[in-house]
């Protein structure tokens, strides 16, 4: 396993220094984050060892799933239901129709190939990040996934690392790197046209792109256009292999702001979880 | 991660011991007429509630209004509806008088209800499958499931969250990839009562859930 990831690094010197000064930057950005951890958590309202709910973790109903049963604070609301109603607007009528377009003229397969397509270049965030938490076997089989779909895959457009040979994609990001490090998510923020986050998480998104290898070998007025559309094209491609996103959860949903922000925190802390529980740190 | 793994299993395995001789000592005086009251285990009650839905999902002789009152008399025997409208209203359950609290569960159920027979109208062939049942703390355990699409798509997480009362297994959470739904109306909930006011969240629930019901046909009662 290890010779053939150094084959691969020692087949491809551009990749391996960007990584380097990635993984670099990356780290300083790690001793940094633990310098302000500090002063971040002392704005909180509860310092710990003051007698909180689980000051001794009595035996009794599990913990809540969501933040201790607490409300999420949320002091950037005003923002945030603005940037929320933009999306929504954004993809009622841009994203969506040009979505179902697409969907019309292209089966299933092909989308579905695309889609494959986007998650075989995002590799090197996936990559690093797995192994900033030491997840190394995570990270060694994204280099392994890499190699098999960009050959065997046909360039990435199928995924035959996972049927053939059983490869799962290792789903990381740096705002999970962090988390795992200890910085806390800070407030929520919707972002307009990214969507749902966090501080840490904007951080970390920030963090993922300047990965980005086209970012070093292109001018800037060839990678800004480039990254804006491959980010277009893949969240339209995704649309629509999910056409009823919304819809469906709106269905449900007495507040759909609430719906979606408790859906984004719950679902980043349950990748949290399985991220640390595969960590050797 | 680990260092604490064993003294905590340690001690859960102390506590649920000590629980079950202490209910065997109150179950063996008190219910001489009640030998028969077996209760079964957490997985048994979600397969009872699983298994019969997933059939009358599939019954072609019925109506979906018949196939709804079945579907009702199942949904209300297996959860418990005051722990999920007390869990989903949060902190602010104890600030609503106890008339409040009775009109708001019995408002959420119906919503429940309503939301759980919408889906059956989206059923396009999916299996269950039954993974494993724990308990992770006393009284409580998780039984773990996974939506099968018909189509071969990835399986869907469903774990049922299950908590012990008088005896009897009930359902009061269900976690759909992690996201645990009751926690999910609570922060919409918390939103609502916070920005507006409890009334106008009654108010936009019992829209919602006539909205709901009225995709049914059917006609609400309360």
């Amino acid at each position: 396993m290890i010779s053939e990831m150094k084959t691969i690094g020692d087949g491809w010197p551009a990749r391996s220094l960007l990584t380097w000064l990635a993984a670099t930057a990356a780290t300083l950005l790690i001793i940094a984050a633990f310098l302000t951890t500090p002063a971040l958590c002392a704005g909180n309202e509860t310092a710990p060892g003051s007698g909180g709910p689980d000051a001794s973790a009595p035996p009794g109903p599990p913990p809540d799933q969501l933040n201790g049963g607490q409300p999420y604070g949320d002091p950037l609301a005003p923002f945030n239901e603005q940037m929320f109603k933009f999306n929504l607007n954004l993809d009622k009528y841009v994203v969506l129709p040009v979505a179902k377009g697409w969907a019309a003229i292209a089966p299933v397969p092909v989308r579905q190939s695309v889609s494959n397509f986007f998650d075989n270049v995002g590799v090197i965030p996936r990559f690093a990040n797995n192994l900033f938490q030491l997840r190394l076997q995570a990270a060694n089989d994204e280099v392994m996934r890499f190699a098999i779909n960009t050959t065997l895959g046909v360039g990435g457009l199928f995924d035959v690392a996972d049927s053939w040979f059983g490869l799962k994609e290792n789903k990381d990001d740096f705002g999970l790197t962090l988390g795992h490090y200890g910085v806390p998510p800070g407030p929520y923020l919707v972002l307009p046209f990214f969507g749902p986050s966090t501080i840490r998480d904007t951080a970390g998104m920030f963090a993922d792109g300047a990965m980005n290898p086209l970012d070093y070998l292109t001018p800037w007025y060839v990678y800004i256009p480039a990254n804006a559309t491959r980010y277009a094209l893949s969240g339209i491609n995704y649309r629509s292999l999910h056409l009823n996103l919304f819809e469906e959860v709106d269905r449900y949903a007495i507040d759909l702001y609430g719906s979606v922000q408790d859906a984004y925190m719950q679902n980043r802390a349950a990748e949290q979880k399985r991220i640390d529980e595969g960590s050797l740190l | 991660m680990n260092e604490g793994t064993a003294p905590r299993r340690a001690r859960a395995i102390a506590l649920i011991s000590a629980i079950a001789i202490v209910m065997a000592i109150v179950m063996g005086t008190l219910s001489v007429t009640r030998v028969g009251a077996d209760t079964g285990d957490p997985m048994s009650v979600v397969k009872g509630l699983v298994n019969p839905a997933l059939a009358l999902l599939k019954n072609d002789q019925l109506t979906l209004a018949q196939k709804g009152a079945q579907m009702r008399q199942l949904v209300s025997d297996a959860f418990d509806y005051t722990e999920m409208s007390r869990s989903a209203l949060g902190y602010h359950w104890k600030t609503l008088t106890s008339d409040q609290q009775a009109a708001f569960t019995g408002l959420f159920t119906s919503f429940i209800q309503d939301s759980y027979l919408n889906k059956i109208q989206d059923y396009k062939g999916q299996t269950v499958t039954f993974i494993k049942w724990s308990m992770d703390y006393p009284g409580y355990a998780q039984v773990k499931t996974t939506i099968n699409e018909p189509n071969g798509g990835s399986p869907i997480p469903l774990n049922y969250l299950l908590k012990l009362e008088n005896g009897n297994w009930k359902i009061y959470d269900v976690t759909v990839d992690a996201i645990s739904i009751i926690a999910n109306y609570r922060n919409q909930f918390n939103r609502v009562i916070n920005d507006k006011g409890f009334p106008t969240l009654m108010d936009e629930l019992r829209a919602k859930r006539n909205q709901l019901a009225g995709s049914l046909g059917n006609s609400a009662n309360n």
